[in-house]
Parts: C-alpha cells; structure tokens; sequence
C-alpha cells in the first residue's frame, strides 16, 4: 500500500511541483511492473523526462526508437517506425485511442488517477505488484 | 524610578495593541464565519435544487429501487438528459459536480457527470484520496472532504448521499472552488494589512518604550550612583523626593570632622581614601531599610527608617559615630584619625517638606561642630516653629537694628595663680520677648551672607566699647572669612591702630575652618593682627588632626585645646594623652595653653596634673553677661 500513501502526499503536496509529483508516481509504477525486457523509458512530455532522468532507478533514453517502454501524451508522437514494446498514456481517452497501451496515469478533476487494463498486461506479459492491484481495470469504460 | 510619563505610555501602547490584536482577531474571525456561512448556504441552496431534481426524476420515471435507478441511467440519452439538468447547479463557485457510486469491489465509478470541463466517462474509475466516501454509504451522512493548497483552485469536495429505501446508493459529489473566498478575501486584504501594519507599528513603540526602559535601568545605576563612595547621590534624592514618606524616618546630616585638613596634609588621595572608607564604616552601620546619600563633599545625608522603632535613629547614629571614631585610617604609612559629627531630625515630617527637615537637621549638625565635634544632636521636637522661624537672618538683621545684639563673657582662668587673666567673648542675641537666644540658633543660618560680617562688626564694636576703658583683657573669635571682609579689618585696625595698650589686651581667637584655601593670604591676615600689637589664639586645636606647621607659621600665643579631648579626660586614657601631647608641643613652641569645656571637678582636677596654664568651662564659670571676678568662680 506504500504507493497509495505516496499518491495521497502527492494529491495534496500537488499545487506545489505537479511534474516533479507525477514523476515520483510513475517510478512507483514502473518500479512496481516486471517486464520480460529491460525498461528504457522515453516520453513525449520533455518536463516529466527530464524529472525521470534524475531517477537513480529507472533507465531513461533520449530516443523513442531506443525505448522499450513510452510514455505518451499525445498520439501525435508516438512514431510508426519506432515499435517500442510497452506503451504508457497519461490521458484517459488515448486508452480507447491507443490499443496497446497497457495503462494510464491521469488528473481527473483535479486529483490523480491511475488505471492498468488486466487483459493488455497479461497479453504483453506484465505483471504488476500487489501495490498495483487496486488500479486494474478490465476494460477502458 | 520610571517616570509616570513613560509608564502611562507603555500602558497606553499596550491597551491599543490590545485593541487592535482584538479588531484583527474580529475580523479573521469574521471571515471565517463568512466564509462558512457562504459554504452552508451554497451547499443547502445545491442539495436542495438537486432533490427536485431528483424527486421529480423518481416520480416521473416512476423509479423505486436501486436497480430501477441503474436501470433508467444505463441508458445514454436518460444520462444526458440528467446530466443537463444537474449542470444547472454549475457556477463558478461549483465546478464540477458528478454522481459516484461504488461497485462490488468498493471502488468508486462514476455514474453521471454534470461538469461542463474534464468530464469522465460513464463508469469510468475514480480514485478516491480520502475516507470519507466510505463514510458516507456507512453513515449515511453528508461529508466534507477541505483540501488544504487546493488542486484547480479547489477548497471543498460535498458528499451528500443519495439514498432509496433508507440505503445509500450512490454520491452527489460537487467540488467548490475558492474564488469567491479569494475576492471576499481580497477585499478584506487591505483591511487586514492596515491593521497588520498599525499592529506592527504599536510594537515597534512597545519595543522603544521597553527599550527606554531598560536604558534607564542600566544607566540608573550611573545617574544615581556616587563613583568616589558607591553611595546614592544627590540625583538619587531628587528622584526620590517626591515619593519618600517622612513619617517613616528620621533625618540625620553627617560631616566627617576637619576633612579638608585631611585634604591638605595628606593630599587629595588621602582625602578619597578617607571617604571611602568612611562610606564603607557607614554602609556597615545602618541596615537595609535605611537611606544613605552623598550629599556633597564630606556631608552625608542618612534617611532612618524608623516605622519599627521611633527611637532607633539616636542609636544608629551613635553606631556610626563609634564606629568611625574607633577606625584608624592608614594612608601612605600615615595614621589618619576621623572623627564624624551628626545633626538628626526625628520628626522631619513636621517640617513644611523635606528641604525644610534637612536644614533643621543641618543646624543639629552645626550644632554638634560647635560643641566639639565627634558627637550627635538631636533636634529637639518641642521647640516651637514660631520660634524657629524667628531665627533666620532677619532675625539677626532685626536684632542688629534693634540693638539686640550683645555678649557674654567667660572667664579663662588661671589655677595656678587663682587669677582671671582674660575672657572669652560669646554672642547672644535677646529676642522681643527678652529670652537670651543662643549663637547656634542662628549662626548656621547666616553663613556666607552679608548680616554675619554685620554681625560680627557690632560684636567688635560692643567688645571694644565693653573693655576699651578698662584693664581686662578679652578674646575675640574671628573666622578666616571674617578676616578677609574688609569693613571688618577696617574696624580692627581704626580701633586698634592706634591705641597699642589696648590692643595688647585683645586676643583673637581664629576658628580652624574649612574656609581657608589660601593659607599665605591667612598668615598675611594673622602677621597683620600681630602687628597691631593683638595676641593669637588658635580654637579648637588637636581634634582628629593637627595642621602643626600653620599652628607655627603662624606664631600663635594661644592653643585652645579642642572640647572633644577635655570633656572626658578624667576617664578617656588617650584623651589625656593627646592633651599631654599637645601641651608638650605647646611649650616647646612657646604658647601657652588653654583647656575650654572644663565642665566637672573631675575634669578640673585631672587637667591640674598636667602643666596646663589656663582653664575654661562651666564648672569654673558660665558666660554671663557682666564681667565677672574671681568672687564668681566655681558658685554652681
């Protein structure tokens, strides 16, 4: 549960630095998954990428072909010749947009919100912690 | 103390910091209650439209069970339509308002979406970030979730219940922003800043009038503190003037006896020393209640509490006098003795105020100094103000003009030979009522002043009426002030000058005063009295020190060996010692000597061992006015 606790002082640490928080969220998901491939994280949004790279943990790259794993915020970026091997939104919406993204972590009405749709991790082989369990979804509503 | 003025103030400053703490808190507090009452009547005004809303849906779709509801809002166009008519109870207070409920999982989906902005999906997940949702499907009771900084400038989320038979079934949930707080508070803002700066501006003038405050306290010490004696000082009584009550002490005025001898034999270090350590012989004499000041020079003023004991002060002072008196003061290898002299006023509280008390105490003072010295007079009570009064210098004026003024003499007696060989002249003044008024009655008061040379011009000129015409011979007490008034040496030498016979008769006795500073102007004035053909007698010799050399210089014929040494010879071993001494110096210097205060028969008998030459006291004769002969000698 040490995620939940972390995403309860972020909500309300939130109005101070929400990149640097959101950021903090996302390492907990990331560090919370296991993949059969080793993470290499690159996203469209530069701001939460620079905050990524200052993590110790995650391995962060600076080209959307090099990663495995890419964090989208518009569909826009996401390139045809690159295929990276697991995609992460951070809109509700681009769930339904984009098939195979495994999972969203999102503000709705001011508050963060994180849903990790069962069938696409267990079709990408992810598995998630017991932290993470209380933000499965079975389908994107 | 502190003054009242900066009491008054700090107590003024204070109540308006107060004041304004209060105002301040009023309006914070104020506010609050605005803001809340804003907040309640917003939410009731929600609730309220948003139940005929719902009452009307659950008539018009005829809905009485949960899954009745579920089953109406399944279907998109019922959801819109809802959706429309929620949307009306958006402002810009209520930003979003949504239906949650929470799913067999206990999570919470929404289920209608009002909000014109980041509208969710139907059933979409919503992660909730307090326990309070919960609370609600428990209780059954409306909840309010504050956020604190809050996100998209959010203050407080509203959970009503929405319930069907008795159970709740899902959350009318609206979140309200601060923007009206903020305006009402950016209202307020100024107000609150005005009082912020007024209240920082009364404790800057706390904090200054604090500071002034401890200022005074620290240099206190400074302002009122003699640095020479570590005594109070004269600024100390002034400060204290005003709220000393003078029925719980008694006044005493200290005079250290011939310090300023001890100031010209030994220096000025001597004289420091000496006054320190007095102050010190003094401090351990009286206790804490009492008040000791320096009051100048060598003059002490002591305040004797004596609330306790009325006759406390007479003892305290006689402490302090034997103390004093018993201390050797060593300076430079030299051995100083001291002697003090007090003037006490029991009931200065009588006097008209404390001015008043303190002359009457010096009087007492100068009184004690012309009795001898190293002793302590009390101011008697009994005597009446009007007669007090009557002794001032008009007084004296009145009785100069009045022809009041006369003498008495006092035979100086010669035992060897039984014979009077001259007599001491001493003032007397006879009041309107005819009493004989005594010189200390009103010469203290006449110190420095034009009516003491007056004065002293008629007492030589009742002198030199009295003995011109006859064969007596007679003593004249001049002090050195005296001797450097002009009118008065011109008096001495107009009758003198020319009549050598009759000036060979006078003989002046020179008080030891204070007053001479320029000894080769006071040998000038003693060579000029010699030259007349008068004789010199030095008054007052060898009490606590003696000036040797200017007794030599200046070729004295007489030494009048102090009172304070001859009045208790006949018991005092040192006493008669020092007397010994002194007429030993005496001889070998030529001079002959004279003992004053031979009051008893004891006192005679013992002076009769030593090889004195004259005697004087009571006990031989009084002062009386006529001049007597030897018939009149040892009658009382």
């Amino acid at each position: 549960m040490k995620i939940i606790i972390l995403l309860l002082i972020a909500i309300m640490s939130f109005a101070s630095d929400t990149v640097h928080f959101q950021s903090k969220i996302l390492e907990k998901i990331f560090t919370n998954i296991s993949t059969s491939k080793e993470l290499k994280i690159w996203s469209d949004d530069k701001k939460i990428l620079n905050e990524l790279k200052k993590d110790k943990i995650l391995h962060t790259v600076d080209k959307m072909c090099d990663a495995s794993l890419v964090i989208i915020k518009n569909k826009k970026n996401l390139s045809k010749e690159c295929k990276p091997n697991f995609i992460f939104v951070l809109k509700y919406n681009l769930l339904n947009e984009i098939p195979k993204s495994f999972g969203a972590m999102f503000w709705k009405k001011g508050r963060p919100n994180i849903v990790i749709i069962e069938p696409r991790i267990d079709s990408q082989h992810i598995t998630v912690s017991k932290d993470l369990e209380p933000y499965l979804e079975e389908r994107v509503w | 103390m502190v003054k009242k003025k900066e009491v008054f103030l700090f107590v003024v400053l204070l109540m308006l910091g107060g004041l304004m703490i209060y105002i301040y808190d009023y309006i914070k507090e104020a506010k609050i209650e605005m803001f809340d009452k804003i907040e309640k009547d917003k939410i009731n005004q929600v609730v309220d439209i948003y139940n005929n809303i719902k009452r009307t849906t659950v008539k018009d779709e005829n809905i009485s069970t949960e899954s009745d509801m579920f089953k109406f809002l399944s279907k998109k166009q019922n959801r819109i339509s809802q959706e429309k008519k929620i949307a009306t109870l958006l402002s810009p207070s209520i930003k979003y308002i949504y239906i949650l409920i929470r799913d067999k999982r206990g999570r919470f989906r929404y289920l209608i979406d009002a909000s014109k902005i980041d509208k969710a999906n139907y059933y979409q997940k919503f992660d909730v970030d307090s326990p309070k949702y919960n609370l609600v499907y428990e209780t059954k009771k409306p909840q309010i979730i504050r956020h604190k900084d809050g996100v998209e400038n959010l203050c407080l989320t509203y959970l009503y219940p929405l319930t069907i038979n008795g159970k709740v079934v899902a959350i009318l949930t609206f979140d309200i922003t601060n923007y009206l707080k903020k305006d009402i508070e950016s209202l307020i803002k100024p107000l609150e800043n005005f009082f912020i700066i007024l209240m920082v501006f009364i404790v800057l003038l706390i904090l200054m009038t604090v500071i002034q405050v401890i200022h005074y306290f620290v240099t206190r010490k400074k302002i009122f503190t003699d640095p020479l004696t570590k005594l109070f000082n004269r600024n100390y009584l002034q400060e204290i003037m005003p709220m000393l009550n003078l029925e719980h002490y008694s006044i005493a005025m200290l005079d250290l006896d011939r310090f300023k001898s001890v100031n010209d034999t030994y220096g000025h270090k001597a004289g420091d020393y000496v006054l320190s350590k007095s102050s010190e012989i003094f401090k351990h004499s009286i206790r804490e209640t009492d008040i000791l000041i320096r009051y100048g020079g060598e003059e002490f003023l002591l305040f004797i509490y004596n609330r306790d004991n009325a006759d406390i002060s007479m003892e305290i002072c006689e402490r302090i006098r034997k103390n004093i008196s018993e201390n050797l003061y060593t300076f430079d290898n030299s051995d100083i003795n001291m002697s003090v002299s007090i003037g006490i006023h029991k009931k200065p509280y009588l006097e008209k105020n404390l001015t008043e008390a303190i002359k009457k105490a010096d009087k007492m003072l100068y009184v004690a100094k012309s009795e001898g010295r190293n002793r302590v007079i009390a101011f008697e009570e009994n005597i009446k103000e009007e007669e007090e009064k009557s002794y001032d210098i008009n007084f004296v004026k009145e009785a100069i003009l009045d022809d009041r003024v006369m003498c008495y003499y006092q035979p100086i007696y010669d035992f060897a030979n039984s014979k009077i060989i001259k007599y001491e002249a001493l003032v007397r003044i006879k009041d309107t009522n005819g009493d004989i008024i005594y010189p200390m009655s009103f010469l203290p008061n006449l110190k420095h002043t034009n009516i003491h040379y007056k004065l002293t011009q008629r007492i030589l000129s009742l002198i030199f009426d009295k003995f011109k015409n006859n064969d007596k011979s007679v003593s004249i007490n001049l002090s050195f002030l005296d001797l450097i008034n002009k009118d008065i040496v011109d008096t001495i030498r107009d009758t003198l000058g020319d009549n050598i016979a009759f000036a060979k008769r006078i003989t002046f006795e020179i008080l030891e005063s204070d007053e001479i500073e320029n000894i080769e102007l006071f040998k000038n004035k003693i060579k000029f009295l010699h030259d007349l053909g008068s004789k010199i007698s030095v008054d007052d010799f060898g009490s606590g020190y003696s000036n040797f050399r200017t007794v030599l210089d200046i070729e004295a014929d007489y030494l009048k060996i102090d009172g304070s040494l001859i009045k208790n010879i006949d018991k005092n071993d040192k006493d008669y010692k020092v007397v010994e001494s002194i007429i030993h110096f005496a001889k070998v210097s030529n001079m002959s000597t004279i003992a004053e205060f031979v009051h008893s028969k004891d006192v005679y008998d013992k002076l009769k061992t030593l090889e004195l030459d004259y005697m004087q006291g009571y006990y031989i004769a009084k002062p009386l006015a006529k001049i007597a002969t030897e018939d009149d000698l040892f009658k009382d």
